[in-house]
């Protein structure tokens, strides 16, 4: 593991004490195949429970974060949805770094507040993806996430190129592929306890070795969801929510990062590419909070691939590099053990739209709003994004607390 | 004679710095870009080296096509209907003797025999009268 150094983080860190970025109100819609609803439909749905959560109004929001849709492509999905919701942000973003999306919306939100463009900023993802891609949208995606020209005529996958990271991880540390199955075990072990959640039927690691193959190493369960739905989160300052009537308790923004391997898989010299980018990206996020991996109380980890989870723990330093499989196995993931991940089923079980729901379920866990899948004394949470083939990495630090 | 069967699957979309590739691999030859300032090979072909330099001076040098496997799936599932019956087949990142990685397929060979390490050479698929695939065979 390097010691990075990251110029300016003090101010940084200082900033963020000084204006108390926070996620003041959350909402998900019921997630799963849902026909009936549009895109936009979800958009709008998750925008309006997240505005209800926080109590506040829809013209107090200023500011808008989106992302993009794999079903109703637009050229400027931010203010396509404005005008949709009927809205008039002063400040408005489209985010389109893939699966790292989720967790940089968030960190855009603040940066925005931070430098006075917007006081209260609406972040949301919505998509039919399920029920509304076609099999030429399909290819069109797979198309996208490799080389179009140097990787694609060989019939690669999208799986496909997480298994080709994950035969090596396999091999780089004599790892087995029942060390990936057992973090599709734990998904599911939590998605049992998430009313919205798409499966939570019980999984063993026999059933994921036994499940289809996909691309050697991963089986089907080693393979997220693809689903229907929406969430919202909203973004202020402590002094804003306060003024606006907010009740809930608010998540504190205590560090951002983000890190660059690779786009293409191609170009990838080692898998140490790879935990560079993660660790980078964690270490900013956990320099500016002025934590350590071991503070941290629960983890939400960009799960799209089994593989992707062991990379980011060894990455991200909560274990060392080849002890994830292992970490997994043992099943130190679970709620109520060393490090809970994604109490709220991930990707791999409750359902696919980003790590937004990563975002929310941290939110709700640092408000102490989790319910049955509340972590006790869930003080620092941090929310790790990841997008293309384990390609651009964003993470943040949020705590129940405000920076001190 | 078999009848002939139309190639469906996704073809390489030529880019002008990257025809320089698939116009030797037409005349069965791999081709690896250099930067002639750095000497450094790099893949995939850019008009720019992607180092330092940035340089546009680009030399194509003819490999003899040997790598080893670096990593590999046998996938079970193709990206779509025109793999239909294809399956298993082996997609691999193959480090090449230059350094550079290249994904292509590994054939001629039973796909459970292929394993990270093994040497392999190119071989040149005509799909098409105007497009060929460099794949991999074992070595």
């Amino acid at each position: 593991m390097t010691q990075h150094s990251f110029p300016g983080i003090e101010e940084t860190r200082e900033l963020l004490k000084k204006k108390r970025i926070v996620i003041a109100g959350v909402g998900e819609t019921a997630q799963g195949k849902i026909p009936d609803k549009s895109s936009f439909h979800f958009l709008s749905e998750a925008s309006k429970l997240a505005i209800e959560d926080a109590g506040i109004k829809k013209s107090d929001v200023d500011g808008l974060v989106t992302a993009f849709s794999l079903v109703e492509h637009t050229f400027m999905h931010c203010t396509t949805f404005a005008d949709y919701f009927g809205m008039n942000p002063k400040f408005f973003s489209s985010v389109a770094v893939g699966g790292a999306t989720a967790v940089w919306m968030a960190a855009e939100a603040a940066m925005a507040i931070a430098s006075g463009q917007s006081e209260v900023v609406l972040c949301v993802r919505g998509d039919n993806t399920l029920s509304g891609i076609s099999s030429s949208g399909m290819l069109a995606l797979i198309r996208e996430m490799c080389h179009a020209e140097f990787e694609f005529p060989y019939g690669l996958t999208t799986p496909g190129g997480y298994a080709l990271a994950a035969q090596r991880y396999l091999h780089d540390w004599n790892s087995r592929p029942e060390h990936l199955a057992s973090v599709a075990v734990t998904m599911r072990k939590h998605a049992a306890d998430k009313e919205n959640a798409m499966n939570k039927d019980p999984l063993t690691v026999e059933d994921v070795l036994e499940s289809r193959v996909i691309a050697e190493p991963l089986h089907k369960y080693d393979c997220s969801i693809i689903s229907d739905g929406g969430a919202a989160f909203i973004v202020t300052t402590e002094e804003k929510a306060k003024e606006l009537g907010i009740e809930n308790n608010l998540a504190y923004l205590w560090g951002m990062g983000q890190g660059y391997s690779h786009q293409y898989l191609t170009t990838l010299k080692d898998l140490e590419q790879i935990y560079g980018a993660v660790e980078r990206s964690g270490q900013k996020a956990f320099t500016t909070a002025g934590i350590e991996p071991r503070d941290v109380d629960v983890a939400f980890l960009y799960d799209c691939f089994t593989i992707t989870v062991l990379l980011e723990l060894e990455g991200l330093g909560f274990v060392e590099r080849g002890e994830g499989g292992p970490f997994a196995l043992e099943g130190r993931m679970e709620k109520d053990k060393d490090l809970p991940v994604n109490t709220h089923g991930g990707l791999l079980s409750q359902a696919h739209l980003g790590a937004m729901h990563h975002v929310v379920e941290a939110t709700l866990q640092l408000r102490g709003d989790a319910g049955r899948r509340q972590v006790d004394d869930a003080e620092v949470a941090v929310v790790h994004g990841n997008g293309g083939i384990v390609s651009a990495h964003s993470t943040v630090v949020l705590g129940n607390q405000p920076l001190m | 004679m078999a009848e002939e069967k139309a190639y469906n699957k996704p073809l390489p979309e030529f880019r002008p710095e990257t025809k320089p590739f698939w116009d030797a691999a037409k005349e069965h030859r791999l081709v690896i870009p250099r930067s002639k300032k750095t000497g450094e090979f790099f893949f995939y072909p850019r008009a720019l080296s992607p180092d330092e330099e940035m340089s546009e001076d680009i030399e194509w040098v003819e490999s003899e096509g040997k790598g080893k496997v670096w990593t590999f799936s046998i996938h079970h599932m193709g990206p779509s209907k025109a793999y239909k019956g294809e399956p298993p087949y082996a997609v691999a990142l193959v480090e090449m003797e230059e350094g550079v990685k290249i994904m292509s397929n590994i054939v001629d060979v039973d796909p459970k025999e292929v394993h990270i390490g093994m040497e392999v050479s190119v071989v040149f698929d005509d799909v098409t009268d105007e497009v060929t695939l460099p794949k991999f065979r074992p070595a």
